[in-house]
């Protein structure tokens, strides 16, 4: 039975959506408790707490894969093959390595991977889990890029840097020179972590257009 | 010293990677590079985090009542799986007598024994593909140098053991040359062998243009 069940959104708006009754009264909102959720799950195969989870991610995993297959069947198909994954792959999660939803869309990308294979009838060896590694690489031992990197900064960069404008200079110092993390910078500047990640990559951009223009 | 990779795909191919929407193939020379090369593995974790909070952000797509319980029930009536997070680790292959190291993704398509094709300096072992899309180990032997050729598509080569040079520089373990169909150039090897994974792929569509497919700077960023 669904339910309509008014959340609260990040903004501060209000919006309905559908929720299974019951097990619906508590809404989490944000990653830590889909965190707590994944937990409970792994540990004791609470149901509650996955139909929880499941009410929340199954319509946005629908949308997504409406987005990436155009049929209806298709996408739900996506669905219901990512979130049994959830269900049973949940010890797999590991928040220290990314969010949940992090985690979930690595799993939907998998999915709709495999599905596309199967649908090519390719019989070769080239299946998701081997080409989207998602557990931990080894350490390198013995990479040292830093002469490179002097030199490309000081010859390179450097005089691009400066012609950058303030805001993304303000982020790129503290990043790059300071070495912040987004989330530090994001903190000190009182700027959203989206911002941080945009002024980067706005700032990258110029930089590299900067550099591959042959009159500089 | 361990080399430094320098060559790294873009952003933008890095991005469509992370979405499952390159060719297969070409995703797995994506693949082996991320396994030569951390800078490329943070990027593509940011990415995926990126990824992750625009699916949180979707407006909901809804379903009956019916469908999504039938669904639930399903799936909350399943066992859990035994799994366990592995840890990528490079093998060792013998190619051409001797021991080479080489990146985990590769280990699925290298289970069988290589049919080495041999013209002059250079030996090909194909490991997958069809069509348009051919995936194969590259062997240049020390002091060859690669033919002049074209091809309809992308031509993607990994740097896997030694050094290789052309006309704009020098690439070694971890890097990777993209080659678009009207821009030609002569690799050739100098004073040592050189191993790589070649993938020929269809042409692929990008917003910025083919220039952007590689980015050499990106690694000082991340």
């Amino acid at each position: 039975m669904l339910d309509s069940t008014s959340v609260q959104r990040h903004d501060g708006s209000t919006y309905q959506r559908p929720g299974i009754q019951g097990s619906m009264s508590v809404q989490p909102q944000d990653n830590a408790q889909w965190e707590q959720a994944l937990t409970f799950i792994a540990v004791d195969r609470d149901k509650r707490a996955y139909s929880q989870l499941f009410s929340y991610f199954a319509p946005r995993l629908k949308a997504f894969g409406l987005k990436m297959f155009g049929n209806e069947q298709q996408a739900m198909e996506m669905v219901q093959d990512t979130m049994l994954n959830v269900w049973q792959k949940a010890r797999l999660f590991d928040a220290s390595r990314g969010c949940a939803s992090t985690w979930i869309f690595t799993i939907a990308r998998n999915v709709r991977f495999d599905m596309l294979r199967k649908k090519q009838s390719r019989k070769d060896e080239l299946s998701a889990d081997d080409l989207f590694f998602d557990g931990d690489y080894p350490e390198q031992e013995g990479v040292d890029s830093n002469e490179w990197d002097l030199w490309l900064l000081a010859e390179k960069v450097a005089p691009h840097f400066a012609k950058l404008p303030p805001a993304q200079r303000d982020v790129m110092e503290k990043v790059y020179l300071e070495e912040k993390s987004h989330q530090e910078v994001s903190e000190e500047l009182a700027i959203p972590l989206g911002t941080v990640k945009s002024r980067i990559r706005l700032a990258l951009d110029r930089l590299r257009e900067a550099i591959d223009d042959p009159r500089s | 010293m361990i080399h430094a990779v320098k060559h790294h795909p873009a952003q933008e191919l890095l991005e469509q990677y992370i979405e499952a929407s390159l060719a297969p193939e070409l995703s797995l020379a994506i693949a082996a590079h991320l396994d030569l090369c951390p800078h490329c593995q943070r990027v593509k974790m940011d990415l995926e985090a990126e990824a992750g909070a625009a699916l949180v952000n979707l407006a909901e797509e809804p379903a009956t009542a019916t469908e999504w319980q039938q669904m639930l029930d399903f799936i909350t009536a399943q066992p859990e799986l035994a799994v366990s997070m592995e840890k990528r680790q490079p093998f060792a292959l013998q190619i051409q007598n001797s021991e080479i190291l080489l990146p985990a993704s590769l280990k699925p398509l290298l289970q069988n024994k290589l049919k080495w094709l041999n013209l002059g300096g250079i030996s090909t072992a194909k490991l997958a593909g069809e069509d348009q899309h051919n995936v194969s180990l590259l062997y240049i032997r020390k002091d060859s140098e690669v033919p002049q050729h074209t091809h309809l598509g992308l031509e993607i080569t990994l740097v896997l053991k030694g050094k290789i040079y052309d006309e704009a520089g020098c690439y070694g373990e971890g890097d990777l040359l993209i080659n678009t169909p009207d821009h030609t150039h002569t690799p050739r090897t100098m004073s040592e062998d050189c191993l790589c994974l070649s993938v020929l792929t269809a042409p692929l569509k990008f917003k910025k243009g083919l220039t952007r497919l590689l980015n050499p700077l990106q690694h000082l960023f991340y």
